[in-house]
């Protein structure tokens, strides 16, 4: 029996379905329901961690992130200029860093300075200081090649049209090259800034006063001190997407309009003219 | 189109010649210039012709240094543009330069495309970088788009703000590079008019171009290249009109009559 293709269409939708409605009606007859919403979806811890999930939890998760990711931005962008320095030196070292610091896990990273700065530097850091410095030696890494990418994304005519206006290297870089590449580079710096909102949960490995508990801890806490399952942690869930969720909508905007689409098209437009002789 | 500019108000003072001797440059293995002499006058205007690959860009973008030369000499007025010591910043800001793909600052308005060179490097106050750049852009016959962004102006619009921003620098020298070969046909002549207009303001003039009809209206000499050396030199009716190498006749019957009847 042949089938025609609309029937063929209408058969594959309807497996579809019916496999769907078969998964659905078995988790509806094997899942516990009470206990999971007694372990995760329980109103009275929620009721509890209010509002210091939100006036500590967050605010902390926001400002250790914050700080990695201004300090990050920084670092990234020194390494990303070393990174394509004519000086090989500069290139060698910028490389080493960015192989290093995104080939091991960012735990590492947090356990070295959470216990590591005190014994070997007897340096005493606040919680702040620890989790944004291991997000930004962390973040600087990945920022320094979405940088280098965008510094490399600027057409060559840029700097060459800049040079030939008489400005000096290091001006044609501030004034034509880094102002452009930073439009082409927004969008994968926000999806960084929201890898690094996840890693900053990464702090509780080091333990930290209940004043500077981030999102995690609070959720971990909770679980020990409301004796009432998952919930807490489900409550740290949501807050971290009300951080992440903006963020990467923003993300997608700007990549809908970044500039670097709109240039495309410019180019195709310029197309070479066939010679033509005579001046109008 | 020219009435769009109108006549040419632009008096260059101080033209620079251009002297060069014995240039050489090659990519890897690939020798693009095997040894080039040429003179340009102050106030002269040189057209560059010849095939893709000639070596004719090569050549222009050796006088400002955007390609190093392996060997010979270029003197571009005062500067001894191939020496090493020289201040390339200082001889640039002499020599206005136009790219065949314009490489407007696309972040920056037409407006400040003009005043960002003078005002940062050339440290000129914002007014009076702006009342050079509008009279500028009023010879080039728009002044009225100086707020806009540059992909919001047509090909041709763009290339006239490139030669206005070039002229900001009051340049003694002009270097242009195919100025015209990405442009949609209609709008080359809006273009080359303004180049003629300069051209008799007094501009000294290196012009690569496939544009026959211009190098033979505005050219005081043209120079035909072909594999890296210098074929034929003479004025534009000598060259154009009557080429007695076989392959400045050959490259000329190709451009003039593409369809080869």
């Amino acid at each position: 029996m042949a089938l025609s293709n609309r029937d063929r269409a209408r058969l594959s939708l309807g497996i579809q379905a019916a496999i769907f409605a078969g998964v659905v009606v078995v988790l509806i007859i094997i899942i516990d329901w009470a206990a999971v919403q007694r372990s995760f979806f329980n109103l009275e811890p929620v009721m509890a961690m209010f509002p210091e999930v939100i006036t500590v939890g967050l605010w902390n998760t926001v400002r250790y992130t914050f700080f990695g990711f201004i300090f990050g931005l920084i670092g990234g962008t020194v390494l990303a200029l070393m990174r394509i320095a004519s000086f090989p030196v500069y290139r060698w070292i910028a490389t080493i860093y960015i192989e290093f610091f995104r080939g091991i896990p960012a735990i590492l990273v947090f356990i070295a300075l959470g216990f590591g700065a005190s014994l070997a530097f007897g340096l005493n850091l606040s919680t702040l200081q620890t989790a944004s410095t291991a997000l930004a030696i962390v973040g600087a890494a990945y920022i320094a090649e979405t940088i280098r990418a965008g510094l490399q994304a600027v057409p060559k005519g840029q700097m060459e049209a800049a040079r030939a206006l008489g400005m000096p290297a290091w001006r044609a870089m501030v004034t034509i090259q880094i102002p452009q590449a930073f439009r082409i580079v927004l969008p994968p710096l926000t999806n960084e800034a929201i890898l690094l909102t996840k890693d900053s949960s990464l702090i509780f490995v080091v333990g930290m006063a209940g004043s500077a508990a981030e999102l995690t801890k609070m959720g971990r806490d909770g679980i020990t001190m409301y004796q009432a399952g998952m919930t807490p942690l489900v409550v740290a869930g949501i807050c971290y997407l009300i951080i992440t969720v903006p963020l990467s909508i923003l993300a997608r905007r700007m990549e809908e309009r970044s500039p670097a689409r709109s240039s495309r098209k410019r180019q195709k437009k310029a197309t070479a003219s066939p010679v033509t002789s005579g001046v109008a | 189109m020219s009435e769009l500019v109108g006549t040419p108000e632009q008096v260059i003072s101080d033209p620079a010649g251009v002297v060069i001797d014995d240039l050489h440059k090659s990519f890897g293995d690939v020798e693009v210039l095997k040894g080039i002499d040429m003179t340009v006058s102050p106030g002269q205007v040189v057209c560059l012709i010849g095939a893709s690959g000639s070596g004719k860009s090569t050549l222009l973008r050796c006088v400002n240094r955007l390609e190093d030369p392996d060997a010979g000499r270029i003197t571009v007025g005062d500067f001894e543009a191939t020496d090493l010591d020289v201040n390339l910043d200082a001889m640039r800001r002499q020599i206005g330069m136009v790219f065949q793909q314009f490489n407007l600052f696309p972040h920056l308005s037409v407006l400040e495309n003009c005043t960002i060179t003078p005002r940062r490097v050339l440290k000129q106050s914002r007014d009076e970088a702006e009342r050079e750049a509008l009279h500028q852009l009023d010879l080039v016959g728009l002044k009225h788009l100086a707020d806009r962004r540059p992909a919001q102006l047509s090909g041709g619009q763009q290339q006239r703000v490139a030669i206005a921003r070039a002229l900001t620098m009051k340049p003694s020298l002009m270097l242009f590079d195919e100025p015209t070969s990405a442009l949609d046909p209609e709008t080359v002549g809006e273009v080359l008019a303004i180049m003629r207009d300069l051209a008799r303001a007094g501009m000294t003039m290196i012009v690569v171009t496939h544009e026959m009809g211009f190098a033979r209206e505005v050219a005081d000499r043209v120079v035909f290249l072909d594999k890296g050396v210098v074929v034929e030199e003479g004025t534009a009716k000598q060259v154009i009109g009557a080429p007695t190498q076989p392959r400045t006749q050959d490259f000329l019957r190709r451009v003039l009559n593409p369809l080869g009847e």
